[in-house]
């Protein structure tokens, strides 16, 4: 793909871009309320609990197309223009909201709902991010 | 707080000053600074030894990939007070974003609590000598950046095109009604001595030429980066009487704070919207004032689709509505009866000032002293930032 922009992993996040890695979607699960969160947080931004102890669990990255932008000129380094990226409501848990890219291309026509599925760009050997596609084009 | 603002017009502007904004520093920031605060005294009728009170927002003078130095790149409300030579009573800081309406409040409730008599406020722009203002050599992404910049999800302009994007699907806003808004912007900004855009209008034929860069926002939908400072002074409406200029009265104010844990930089129009209603309830609630007396209203506008969003959260017209009421002439500073959002040029049409030129046309035509462009004006509101990062605030001339 597109970046040459690595993403460090750290305490919080290394279950997420472990799954990645295998490319699944793990999200962070709290373990008070149950509740998905997106990024994961020191607290629990639902039930605010300071001891959240979040559960990665894997989600089907199945959504809808809220909003979206071709990128053609960008303040990063290193990403071929223009690409396209689209802001995703997951079907199964409408609060979390993700960006990714969406790899059928930059000129694909979109209307707000537009379903897509969940794939996965690799950014260098066992490093990958979410990415979308359109429903039914995988 | 519910009710109305304890301190409601209790609380004036007495003084300004604005420098020449620039594209390029000749000059330490500090030093504009220093010389901006010296007129704005001065304009007051004040000596510098009776400014008691100080209060800015040091917070993103500039960025990119180089280092914040006081009194070269930024300028803290301590560093200010020390080489002006004053030992103020009281120095005080705005944290976070919603910098200039922050530390406005912090300003005004200064003032009002009588932590001091004369306060000093200040917004210091820097825009570094080389180099893009956001341009990141960054190859790695750590802490909050990790969950957006490996996908190129980065700066303020993808998340506002998100925003514009939802805006535009949503409401069926066309790129016509956005030429009105930043012509309106430039046109007016251009008539401003110490606009960066001074002498310099565009045409609507011109906005329609200009290439999309991050769908649906081109370059004129932002404003450039520019070195420039605000400077206001604020007393007591009692003290205010004594002075030379005409008073202008802080009615009211309200901040907006994140309500949803997003993405860093994800923006969204839902929560836009539910949060400019949430602010301006309170504003107008604290104001004391009716939205129907406001006869000048003035929209941050740092990219174009914020004067849709501020309009709308402030109630001049329904949700939705915005890019229709702008078709319709609703902003036009050439009609005496308009809202005349963007009649100070907003920061499109004088340069990345984060809210200045909205507060500062505010007091320009309440105080009487806009010149050329002056209104009949009485009441009048602007806001900056985001409506859940910046705020806006109510002003009047007749308290
Ligand atoms: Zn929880």
């Amino acid at each position: 793909m597109t970046g040459h922009i690595l993403p460090v992993p750290d305490e919080m996040s290394a279950p997420y871009w472990d799954a990645c890695s295998r490319h699944e979607l793990k999200l962070a699960h709290c373990s008070q309320c149950a509740k998905v969160t997106h990024p994961p947080d020191v607290t629990c931004p639902n039930c605010h609990s300071i001891e959240p102890d979040f559960v990665w669990k894997q989600v089907s990255g199945h959504g809808r197309v809220r909003s979206w932008t071709v990128i053609r000129q960008s303040f990063l380094s290193g990403f071929e223009l223009p690409f396209l990226l689209v802001d995703v409501e997951l079907d199964d848990h409408p609060d979390v909201r993700l960006i990714g890219r969406l790899i059928d291309g930059a000129d694909t026509p979109l209307t707000l709902g537009d379903a897509v599925t969940l794939t996965f760009d690799d950014l260098a050997p066992g490093v990958a991010v979410p990415a979308f596609v359109m429903a039914g084009k995988s | 707080m519910s009710g109305t603002f304890e301190a409601r017009n209790k609380v004036a502007i007495v003084g300004y000053a604005q420098s020449q904004v620039v594209r390029r520093p000749t000059e330490p920031l500090g030093v504009t600074t220093i010389r901006t605060a010296r007129e704005a005294i001065a304009d007051a009728g004040l000596k510098p030894q009776q400014i008691d009170g100080f209060a800015a927002s040091a917070l993103m003078p500039t960025s990119g990939g180089h280092e914040a130095q006081d009194g070269i790149s930024t300028v803290s409300p301590a560093w200010l007070a020390e080489h002006l030579g004053i030992e103020p009573a009281y120095a005080v800081g705005f944290q976070g974003h919603g910098q200039l309406t922050g530390s406005l409040t912090l300003a005004v409730n200064a003032v009002a609590s009588g932590a001091a008599d004369y306060v000093l406020l200040h917004r210091a722009l820097h825009n570094p000598p080389a180099g893009k203002y956001n341009d990141n050599p960054m190859t790695e992404a750590a802490g909050m950046m990790q969950w957006c910049a490996p996908q190129g999800f980065f700066g303020g302009l993808p998340a506002i095109a998100m925003v514009y994007t939802e805006y535009c699907q949503r409401y069926g806003a066309t790129r016509e009604a956005m030429a009105h808004v930043v012509t309106e912007a430039r046109n007016n900004g251009a008539k401003l001595p110490w606009s960066y855009w001074h002498g310099k209008p565009i045409t609507t034929e011109n906005y329609l030429a200009e290439p999309v860069i991050v769908d649906p926002m081109c370059r004129l939908d932002c404003d450039i980066p520019v070195q420039g400072v605000g400077v206001f002074i604020l007393t007591s409406a009692e003290r205010a009487k004594d002075l030379p200029n005409k008073p202008v009265y802080m009615s009211g104010y309200a901040n907006g704070y994140p309500q949803r844990h997003r993405l860093p930089l994800h923006w969204t129009l839902d929560d836009m919207e539910e949060a400019g209603q949430a602010l301006s309830a309170r504003l107008w609630e604290a104001a004391g004032i009716s939205r129907e007396e406001i006869n000048l209203v003035q929209p941050y506008d740092a990219f174009s689709p914020f004067v849709y969003i501020w309009l709308e959260a402030l109630g001049f017209t329904p949700l939705g509505e915005a890019h229709r009421f702008i078709l319709d002439g609703g902003i036009d500073a050439s009609r005496p009866n308009s809202i005349a959002a963007l009649s100070g040029g907003g920061a499109i049409g004088n340069g990345r000032l984060h809210g200045l030129p909205q507060l500062l046309e505010c007091y320009l035509q309440l105080s009487g002293r806009a010149g050329q462009r002056q209104r009949n004006v009485s009441n009048a509101v602007f806001s900056y930032s985001a409506p859940y990062f910046g705020g806006a605030a109510v002003l009047t001339n007749t308290p």
